[in-house]
């Protein structure tokens, strides 16, 4: 388990010698998830202090000017200690990960300065500040859904099935179960209704 | 299986964040269907953040109200849905765009004979990039290329008399190559030029028209 403790006596990150994957890195990578995890302030301070003056010194190489490189520090810093929850360690490291965020920031700035556009589109080059897809969140609403299905009327069991899991058309369970397509329509906006409502209290 | 990738300069400067946006989608778009340039550009990431991050930066900076502001601004916790993929009609058929593609759903297309276009950046100095659709059966006449011309394959299949592309490659042309690309079954590209093309065969004045609709 992550520790302030543990960060603020491991003091290297308040120097400067941070020198590569087995230098900082796993420091780097508990401060980030403090973050991500406990919103803690002390382990965003030393990530703060140990990245500020090197985004400023790669911004004033970038853009040759003082306040788009502090702009630079600002807005990368700023989405770090926002977005810290999306960061993967299983994906790759913290201080790429740092380094991705302001480089996105680096392009749309850019790009501003060249087209005068304010579109943000770096989001949609790179897409690690998405969301990851939960496969498991969908699974268990999926299960969670066919359970509340079983428990509906037949009648409107049969009719949801029917659609939704058999991916039969409407006519067609019409025709199947032998009853006018306007049934059809009542019986699913029923279900529907009774779905909708348990899962949102369900969800609450 | 994808037979053409960019090469590592044009790489290292598209995760430098350096490309135009005309090229960054098309590297963003070939990497997203290409496993190895998946793993090109997550070393790559990892090499230029050491590179990076490894300078010493010895200016003492004093920004104590910056991150006061920072620590004050709340977390986001709302979870951001996946924006839902884009895909588009052409000539009666259903494409999914890449996700660098996902912004321009407002598309126009205008066409001569098989061939059809629509622009999708055209505010960088010469450069023009738009998505082109070729039909079943359809040939470009032979051209050069003042600049460069780089295809990204979406979709279907071309040739040339270079070989022939499949679903996801790559390919960058230099302005001396002399080609005229068809392509049997149909194909949507996408495409980035610095030039107009120049016509080397036929009545040039003639494919004046098509030569704009593809520059």
């Amino acid at each position: 388990m992550l520790s302030i403790a543990n960060i603020m006596t491991d003091n290297r990150l308040n120097h400067s010698d941070y020198s590569g994957p087995n230098g900082g890195e796993s420091d780097i990578q508990r401060a980030l998830c403090a973050v991500a995890d406990a919103q803690d302030k002390k382990a965003f301070e030393l990530l703060f202090n140990h990245f500020s003056p090197k985004i400023r010194a790669f911004g004033l190489q970038r853009f040759g000017q003082e306040a788009q490189a502090l702009e630079l520090v600002q807005e990368t810093m700023l989405l770090v200690w926002r977005k810290a929850s999306l960061f993967n360690a299983d994906k790759g490291k913290a201080s790429t990960w740092i380094y991705t965020v302001m480089r996105n920031l680096c392009f749309d700035m850019l790009r501003k300065k060249q087209t005068q556009k304010e579109d943000t589109l770096s989001d949609h080059l790179w897409s690690f500040l998405e969301e990851p897809q939960s496969a498991d969140d969908d699974h268990l609403f999926s299960r969670n859904l066919l359970a509340q299905i079983a428990s509906l009327p037949v009648q409107q069991k049969q009719i949801v099935e029917a659609l939704y899991i058999k991916e039969l058309s409407q006519q067609e369970v019409a025709r199947l179960l032998n009853i006018p397509l306007g049934t059809v329509k009542s019986r699913l906006r029923l279900a529907l209704g009774k779905l909708k409502a348990t899962l949102e209290i369900k969800h609450d | 299986m994808i037979k053409h990738h960019p090469s590592d300069t044009l790489l290292a400067q598209y995760c430098a964040g350096e490309l135009p946006l005309s090229l960054s989608i098309a590297l963003s778009a070939h990497i997203e269907m290409c496993d190895h340039c998946q793993s090109r550009e997550k070393q790559q990431e990892d090499l230029q953040a050491m590179q990076t991050w490894g300078e010493a930066a010895t200016e003492a900076l004093n920004l104590g109200d910056m991150l006061q502001d920072i620590l004050a601004t709340p977390i986001d916790q709302t979870k951001a849905p996946l924006k839902a993929a884009v895909s588009i009609a052409i000539a009666g058929k259903q494409f999914k765009l890449p996700r660098a593609l996902r912004a321009f759903n407002d598309l126009h297309w205008s066409g001569i004979g098989a061939v059809r276009r629509a622009r999708i950046v055209s505010d960088e100095k010469n450069v023009r990039a738009s998505l082109l659709h070729i039909s079943a059966g359809g040939q470009i006449p032979a051209h050069q290329h003042k600049g460069y011309e780089i295809t990204l394959l979406l979709e279907g299949s071309f040739s040339d008399e270079l070989g022939s592309y499949e679903k996801g490659d790559f390919i960058l042309l230099q302005g001396d190559v002399n080609h005229s690309p068809k392509t049997e079954k149909g194909c949507l590209c996408y495409t980035v030029l610095d030039a107009p093309l120049h016509f080397t065969r036929g009545v040039s004045k003639v494919l004046n028209p098509l030569g704009k609709l593809i520059y």
